[in-house]
């Protein structure tokens, strides 16, 4: 069954004992697009990723992905699958060299054929210098600093060649300058053809990076669409900042 | 059904004990996030400064109880400040190494000083029993679990209501927050760890008076606490108590119903069970 | 120093210690066996607690299994030693699956716990076997012929390393690394987290096993305490430890040279062995946690300010 969307979230929900953080969700990517995630904090973006990404199970509702479901299947099934994440509270291997860590998504993710360590690490260091990595190399992957270890979690999630990506507030903790690097380095990941969902707070790099956006709040998806409209939307404002500003 | 009431009797004596026993290591792990493989060796100290005090200067051992506490507190505090503190920041794994390369010292030394005789502290009370609703019940298991539960309700009031028990509580949630007010974490992590081995130190004591010693018991009396700790759920004291009674009911009952050979089997199979159910323990909530 | 050099060194080593037996004294062939039979088991665990970064306190269990498989085989059923040592690694691999799926499942230290109640119940549940002989346990048939068993450990010992050497260059092996540093990340890059740590298990428990299964017919006797002996576990992990955990020789380097230290010592008291031994824990853990080989590795460079900086980064 072929179908137009790489990913597709059917009425998706998540119940964690009396809280329900995501509620009856619905929206498409379709391939090469880039999809915005905002939403106040709290309001259940990060476990709308985590469901899509496998670390949870949804209580109930679908994700299909290329037209199959995928709600039963593990984490790394999913990612074999091609769906790459990138971590809020960041995960690189910290006793790896940076080589070494992006390594692993070349080993693993999508690819099955049994890869040489040697044809891994090559493919590492394109992806290396891609993200401009090129003279940490060698450096383990807990001694770098913040703007290059984001460019680590990224060039960990291209080096699986994902399908879909999705980015967990990557510009958290970044200033100005360090947000336009990192804005760069996706751009060029999107020139690669593949569809992203970016969840983020920070409205200029929505703005930038988006072709169209999606609200939640209180779990509930309160709006969608060019980024432009969502954003003067009444509703949008009002979650952000309360009544008496609309 | 006489024989029933008996051993479940027997059982929950001994459960007091055992949870005394579980106790300090319960407050290390869940405070100072150390699992200490030396606690049972704390214990057989504790045992041996009852016996030598028993011994020596004809002291009643629930007498040299505090002695026992306090010998043991200094032992432990020592420990922590001056070699434990070294590795506070280092992988999870360091400690469970060091704490057992501890447990091989004391315990290579109490061989070294005290032989591996079986020894046993023998008060003139020690065989005395009283009935009740039909039930034999010895005098020293019936003290020594009042003693128990009696430190073990202090040690609950204790970290409820007291300055340093408030800190030691606040150090466990947030070290930083902790720092903020005022607390300092050596001197906080070094007394929690002294009060950790004073507990095992008391309980050894008693533990003299109901069983025998050598300087061999640390090992199976460590992996009793751990089994009672995990049982029963690391969050309160309460949890030990019921952890330690449920440990003494299930190997009572294992001796008499299954076989005495069976009652590590017992004991530790329902641990394993515990830690891939319901790993928080049977108190625990469930995350 | 390069892969070759390393390589030739290695296979100048193995054929020096394999013509030991033709040199030295009988003590000191015992010695070896004993050492050798260590280092494989350290090796074991290297598999699962170094690379994959599980500190099994259960692979005492393996080697008991690996033990009573071979006693079993040979005694009750009259096979052969080698049907024996085979039977003995099915029942690892058997255990190590079975038990596996669920304790992998813990981390940490609630592994560690794991896998020690584990040691705990199959002891007890062992002796009271039947057919192992209840706490009694059992005597296997005598073969005379130290040497044999000599080389018999030294090849064991080999076909450990080099399975760990192939570890270190394979795929298999990259992912147990990627668990270990952080299994959350590998599970979202495409590892299957679960299959590899019971792997991992299983084969530390096929060494382990093979270990226990060639001790026993050594010594023709054993029993549930001595088998699923606790401290054997103890003393590979600080073995590991020592020599370098994660690294295709360290464990063997350990083995060798703390059995070698113990041995001098235990001239003496075998008491003033065992303290010592707790002593050298102590001391390793602070002043060099990653073991002798990243020492060797990184003294050239730092020199003795290498003991001062891993107390300043770890301490409180």
């Amino acid at each position: 069954m072929t179908s137009p969307h790489i990913l597709e979230i059917r009425d998706l929900s998540k119940r964690f004992g009396g809280l329900v953080a995501v509620n009856g969700v619905n929206f498409t990517i379709a391939p090469s697009e880039t999809m915005g995630l905002i939403g106040p904090n709290g309001a259940g973006k990060t476990t709308l990723v985590s469901l899509i990404s496998g670390s949870i199970m949804p209580t109930t509702g679908d994700i299909l992905f290329e037209g199959r479901s995928i709600k039963t299947l593990p984490a790394y099934r999913r990612a074999r699958a091609g769906i790459g994440r990138t971590f809020q509270i960041m995960k690189p291997f910290p006793g790896l060299t940076v080589l070494d860590n992006i390594a692993v998504g070349a080993l693993f993710g999508t690819s099955t054929a049994a890869k040489a360590l040697r044809v891994a690490r090559e493919e590492a260091r394109e992806w290396l210098e891609l993200m401009d990595l090129q003279h940490q190399a060698g450096r383990r992957a807990d001694e770098l600093g913040g703007p290059d270890r984001k460019r680590l979690e990224l060039a960990k999630a291209m080096a699986m060649k994902p399908k879909l990506l999705l980015l967990d507030e990557v510009m958290a903790g970044l200033n100005h300058a360090e947000i336009d690097e990192v804005i760069e380095a996706i751009k060029k990941v999107r020139s690669t053809g593949i569809s992203i969902l970016v969840i983020e707070h920070v409205i200029k790099v929505i703005q930038r990076l988006s072709d169209r956006l999606l609200v939640l709040h209180h779990g509930q998806q309160i709006i969608e669409g060019k980024p432009d409209e969502v954003l003067e939307d009444p509703r949008v404002i009002e979650a952000y900042l309360g009544r008496r500003r609309a | 059904m006489q024989l029933l009431a008996q051993i479940l009797a027997n059982g929950v004596l001994l459960g007091g004990l055992y949870a005394l026993m579980a106790l300090g290591l319960a407050l290390v792990w869940g405070v100072l996030n150390i699992v200490n493989l030396a606690h049972g060796a704390f214990i057989m100290l504790g045992a041996y400064v009852g016996y030598y005090l028993f011994t020596l200067f004809d002291m009643d051992p629930f007498v040299a109880l505090p002695i026992s506490m306090a010998a043991l507190f200094c032992v432990g505090y020592l420990l922590q400040g001056g070699v434990l503190n070294l590795i506070a920041r280092s992988a999870m794994f360091n400690t469970l190494l060091i704490t057992f390369g501890i447990d091989v010292v004391l315990t290579q030394l109490a061989q070294i000083l005290f032989s591996a005789d079986y020894r046993t502290i023998n008060p003139s009370y020690a065989g005395s029993n009283f009935m009740a609703f039909g039930v034999t019940l010895p005098w020293v298991r019936v003290l020594a679990f009042v003693v128990a539960l009696l430190l073990t309700f202090s040690m609950w009031l204790f970290l409820l209501h007291t300055r340093l028990g408030r800190g030691i509580r606040a150090t466990a949630q947030n070290l930083g927050a902790a720092r903020l007010y005022g607390v300092a974490p050596k001197s906080i992590y070094a007394m929690t760890f002294g009060i950790g081995a004073a507990l095992a130190g008391g309980a050894g004591d008693l533990y003299g008076v109901v069983s025998q010693i050598n300087p061999y018991i640390g090992a199976t009396l460590t992996a009793k606490s751990f089994a009672i700790a995990i049982i029963g759920g690391l969050e309160s004291p309460l949890g030990v108590v019921v952890g330690g009674i449920f440990l003494g009911i299930v190997e009572s009952l294992t001796a008499l119903y299954i076989g005495p050979t069976f009652v590590d089997v017992a004991s530790f199979g329902i641990l394993v069970l515990v830690l891939v159910v319901r790993p928080n323990g049977l108190l625990g909530s469930t995350s | 120093m390069n892969l070759r050099a390393k390589f030739l060194l290695t296979a100048i080593a193995v054929l020096l210690l394999g013509a030991l037996p033709w040199f030295a004294s009988p003590t000191v062939i015992q010695f070896g066996i004993a050492t050798l039979l260590l280092a494989t088991l350290a090796q074991g665990w290297n598999i699962i607690g170094g690379y994959t970064g599980y500190a099994s306190f259960g692979n005492s269990v393996f080697f008991g299994l690996g033990s009573y498989g071979t006693a079993i085989a040979m005694v009750q059923w009259q096979l052969p030693f080698g049907v024996g040592l085979a039977f003995g690694a099915l029942l690892s691999v058997l255990f190590a699956l079975v038990m596996g799926l669920p304790v992998l499942r813990l981390r940490g230290h609630y592994f560690a716990i794991a896998t020690l109640a584990l040691s705990q119940v199959m002891t007890a549940i062992v002796s009271n076997l039947e057919i192992a002989g209840r706490n009694t346990g059992l005597v296997l048939p005598l073969l005379n012929g130290d040497a044999l068993f000599y080389e018999l450990s030294l090849a064991t010992l080999v076909l450990a390393t080099l399975t760990i050497f192939w570890i270190s260059r394979s795929r298999f092996g990259f992912g147990l690394i990627a668990i270990r540093e952080n299994e959350d990340a590998a599970a979202s890059m495409g590892i299957n987290t679960t299959l590899y740590k019971v792997l991992a298990f299983a084969l530390a428990g096929v060494f382990s096993a093979l270990a226990g299964g060639i001790h026993a017919y050594w010594i023709t006797f054993i029993d549930p305490v001595s088998a699923f002996d606790l401290s054997l576990n103890v003393k590979m992990i600080i073995m590991t430890v020592f020599g370098g955990p994660g690294s295709v020789l360290g464990p063997v380097i350990g083995a060798f040279v703390l059995s070698g230290i113990s041995e001098t010592l235990s001239t003496e008291v075998s008491t003033v062995a065992s303290l010592f031994f707790g002593i050298v824990i102590v001391t390793a853990v602070v002043f060099m946690p990653r073991g002798l080989a990243d020492l060797i590795r990184r003294f050239r460079d730092t020199g003795w300010r290498y003991f001062n900086e891993n107390v300043k980064q770890h301490r409180l």
